[in-house]
C-alpha cells in the first residue's frame, strides 16, 4: 500500500481554518467523514483524543500526526491539512505544528497497517525539502503530486 | 567505511524511524555505508546480522530505552539519544571517521561509566534506578494479573470458608485454575528481580536476577517462614544487576573474554546474590518475623485502636512479604482463641491497597503508565477477593509514594473496623468474606473498606506526579 491510496485529493485541506488543535481536529475529521471513511464519528474522535492523552502526537519539525484506531472507522484513510501560521500541539520540540496528518485505522485491522503508514510518513518527513515543498505548494494538485512521490 | 546503527524510542511509532531516516540520509551524503536496525512497536526490522556486526567499523546506538548491547561487545559503540540522531547525525557519523569512539564495553578505572559527549539528556523521570524498576514492573504485571485474576475467580466462585481460610475443594472445577494462578504468582518476584537486573547489566544480569529473586521470595532458603516479598525481589534485582555490571567492567585477559558473558558473569553474580540472601539478609528477616510476632502478642490487652493501626500498617507495608505475613498469621491464630475482631480489622485492611490503587488509576489517568492503568483494573478485582498483591506493581514502581499511601489507607480501614467491632471468623480478607457470611457487623465492614479505599486513592494521587 502507498500513502496516496489512503490520502486522496478530497482529504487534503491546503488552508486549515481552525486556529486551535481541537478545531483543526474537527475539520480533518469532517473530511474523513465526508469521504465515507467513518462509521461512527464519536468513537473515532474518542480514540484520537485518547491517543493524544497518552502523549502528544506533535512529533516536532512542525508536524503533528494525530491517529486513532477505532471500530468507528470503516477503512484506513489519512487526511492532511496545512496551517502556515502553526498550531500549538504541545510538540516535543516546542515548535508549532504546520503540517497535520490525521490517520484513521479500523479496529479489526489490528495489525501493523497504521504503524507501517506512520513509519513511512515519519521517514519521508525527515526530508527537509519534502517538508518545505509540502508547506509551500501553491495548489492542491501540487500537494497531490508530492504525496504520490512517497 | 561501514557503520551500523540501532534506533529505538519508547513509543516506537515515529521517532525511531525519523532517526533511522536521518542517519541513512546523512551517511549517504557523506559517502558512508550504513545499515540501521529499527526497534519500533512493529518489532525489530532490518535486523543487524552477526556477520554485519563483525564487519562493521562501528555502531551508533540511538536509543531512549534499554536494548540488548551484548552483541556489540568489542566494537566501537557510540551511545546517544534518539533526538541526537535526528538533530546531529553528521557529528555522530564523523566521530567514527575521527576514530574517537570507545570500544564497548567502556573500560574505565572506577565504577563510573565513561560518557561520550553525546550522552542522552536524562529527564528526571528517566533516572536509571526508576527506569530499571519500571522495566522489572512492566514484565511482572502480566504475572500479577494472570495470577491475581485466576485466584480471585477460583476463590470467588469455587471457594469455601474453612478454619484455615478460603479453600477450593480439590475435586472442584476451580481447583486447577487456582493452582495455575498460584503458579503465575510464583514467578512474580523472580521476574521483577530478573528484569531489573536485565535492565542494569543486559543479558548477563537476567539469570542472576531471576535466581536471586526466587531465593528472596522463598524463605525456606534461609529458615524463615515467609520470603522477603517484592521488596526482597527489588533488593535482589539491583544487587544482581550491579554485581553483573561490575564484573563486566573488570579487565580480564583476552583469552577469558569470550566466556565472560555466558559463564563467568552469570555464575559469579548468581552465587554472590544468593549467598547474600541466605547468609546476610535471610537471618534478619527470620528474626524480624519472630520479633514482630512477639511484639504483637505483647500488644494484646493494650489499646485496641493502637493494635489496629499497627496491624493495618503491617498488612500494607510489603503485601505478602514477611511483615504482612506476621500480621496475618497473628490474626488467624487469634480466631482460634475466639478473638475474631482482630481478623475483622485485618480483613478490611487487606483489600484497601489494591482497591485504592485501582480507584486511583481511574481518578487520575495521567499519573499512571498505560500498563499501570490496565493493572489498576485487575487490582480492583483482586481487591474484592482480598488479594493484597494486586497493588504490588504500583508499590514496586514507585515505593516511596505508594507504600506510605496504602499504609495510611489500610490503617484507616483497620481502625474503623476495630472501633466498630467488625469481626471475621475466616482467615481471609476483602468483601468476599462478607459474602461467605463470616463477618459480623457487615455495614461497618464495608464502610471501613470504602473509607480506606478512598483515603488510599486520594493520598497516592496527591503524592504522585503526572508521568512524562
Amino acid at each position: 500500500m502507498v500513502l496516496s491510496d489512503l490520502l486522496t485529493e478530497d482529504l487534503i485541506i491546503p488552508d486549515l481554518k481552525g486556529s486551535t488543535r481541537d478545531e483543526v481536529m474537527e475539520e480533518l475529521v469532517d473530511r474523513l467523514q465526508r469521504a465515507g471513511a467513518l462509521r461512527n464519528r464519536e468513537e473515532y474522535v474518542k480514540a484520537l483524543y485518547e491517543r493524544e492523552e497518552q502523549g502528544t502526537t506533535g512529533i516536532g519539525f512542525g508536524i503533528a500526526i494525530p491517529h486513532g484506531k477505532s471500530a468507528g472507522v470503516i477503512e484506513p484513510r489519512v487526511a492532511f491539512g496545512r496551517k502556515p501560521e502553526g498550531i500549538d500541539w504541545n510538540s516535543m520540540d516546542g515548535e508549532k505544528a504546520k503540517l497535520i496528518f490525521m490517520i484513521a485505522v479500523p479496529e479489526e485491522q489490528a495489525g501493523n497497517e497504521h504503524l507501517k503508514i506512520l513509519q513511512a510518513l515519519s521517514r519521508k518527513l525527515m526530508d527537509d525539502s519534502f517538508r518545505d515543498s509540502l508547506l509551500h505548494a501553491k495548489t492542491k494538485d501540487e500537494i497531490v503530486s508530492l504525496i504520490q512521490t512517497m | 567505511m561501514k557503520l551500523l546503527a540501532v534506533t529505538a524510542c519508547p513509543a516506537g511509532i515515529a521517532h525511531t524511524y525519523m532517526a533511522a531516516e536521518k542517519l541513512e540520509r546523512t551517511a549517504k551524503q557523506l559517502g558512508i555505508e550504513i545499515k540501521v536496525e529499527t526497534q519500533g512497536s512493529i518489532g525489530a526490522e532490518n535486523v543487524l546480522t552477526p556477520d554485519e556486526i563483525a564487519a562493521a567499523d562501528g555502531i551508533i546506538l540511538a536509543t531512549d530505552k534499554g536494548i540488548d548491547k551484548e552483541r556489540f561487545v568489542g566494537k566501537p559503540v557510540l551511545e546517544c539519544s534518539v533526538a541526537d540522531a535526528i538533530k546531529k547525525p553528521q557529528e555522530l557519523i564523523l566521530a567514527f571517521k575521527e576514530g574517537n569512539v570507545p570500544v564497548y564495553p567502556p573500560v574505565s578505572a572506577g565504577n563510573k561509566e565513561e560518557k561520550t559527549e553525546f550522552s542522552p539528556r536524562q529527564p528526571r523521570s528517566q533516572h536509571p534506578v526508576y527506569r530499571s524498576l519500571m522495566n522489572g514492573v512492566s514484565y511482572m504485571i502480566p504475572f500479577v494479573v494472570i495470577g491475581g485474576l485466576l485466584i480471585a475467580l477460583a476463590l470467588g466462585i469455587g471457594g469455601e470458608p474453612t478454619a484455615k481460610g478460603l479453600m477450593v475443594p480439590e475435586n472442584s472445577f476451580w481447583y486447577p485454575l487456582l493452582k495455575v494462578g498460584e503458579a503465575s504468582f510464583l514467578f512474580m518476584v523472580p521476574i521483577l528481580s530478573g528484569f531489573i537486573a536485565y535492565n542494569i547489566a543486559d543479558r548477563p544480569g537476567l539469570a542472576p536476577g531471576l535466581i536471586g529473586g526466587y531465593i528472596a521470595a522463598n524463605g525456606s532458603f534461609y529458615g524463615s517462614e515467609a520470603g522477603a516479598g517484592f521488596i526482597g525481589g527489588i533488593i535482589a534485582g539491583f544487587t544482581a544487576g550491579y554485581l553483573a555490571k561490575w564484573i563486566k567492567s573488570l579487565k580480564v585477559p583476552k583469552m577469558l573474554q569470550p566466556i565472560m558473558p555466558i559463564l563467568v558473569i552469570p555464575i559469579v553474580s548468581s552465587v554472590l546474590v544468593s549467598l547474600l540472601f541466605i547468609y546476610v539478609l535471610g537471618a534478619p528477616i527470620a528474626d524480624l518475623m519472630t520479633g514482630l510476632t512477639d511484639f504483637l502478642k505483647s500488644m494484646q490487652g493494650s489499646s485496641k485502636i493502637l493494635l489496629a493501626m499497627i496491624l493495618g500498617a503491617m498488612i500494607a507495608f510489603d503485601m505478602g512479604g514477611p511483615v504482612n505475613k506476621v500480621a496475618f498469621m497473628f490474626g488467624a491464630a487469634m480466631i482460634g482463641e475466639g478473638q475474631t475482631f482482630i481478623m475483622g480489622a485485618l480483613a478490611a485492611a487487606i483489600c484497601t491497597p489494591p482497591l485504592g490503587m485501582g480507584l486511583a488509576t481511574l481518578l487520575s489517568r495521567q499519573k499512571y503508565e498505560k500498563e499501570e492503568r490496565e493493572a489498576g483494573k485487575a487490582a480492583l478485582a483482586m481487591g474484592l477477593v482480598g488479594i493484597t498483591e494486586g497493588a504490588i506493581p504500583f508499590a514496586a514502581a514507585d515505593p516511596l509514594r505508594v507504600i506510605p499511601s496504602i499504609m495510611v489507607g489500610s490503617i484507616t480501614a483497620s481502625v474503623i473496623a476495630m472501633a466498630s467491632q467488625v469481626t471475621d471468623s475466616v482467615p481471609h480478607g476483602g468483601p468476599i468474606v462478607a459474602v461467605f457470611q463470616a463477618v459480623g457487623n457487615v455495614p461497618m465492614f464495608f464502610a471501613a473498606i470504602a473509607v480506606g479505599t478512598l483515603v488510599t486513592a486520594i493520598l497516592v494521587n496527591l503524592l504522585k506526579k503526572p508521568v512524562s
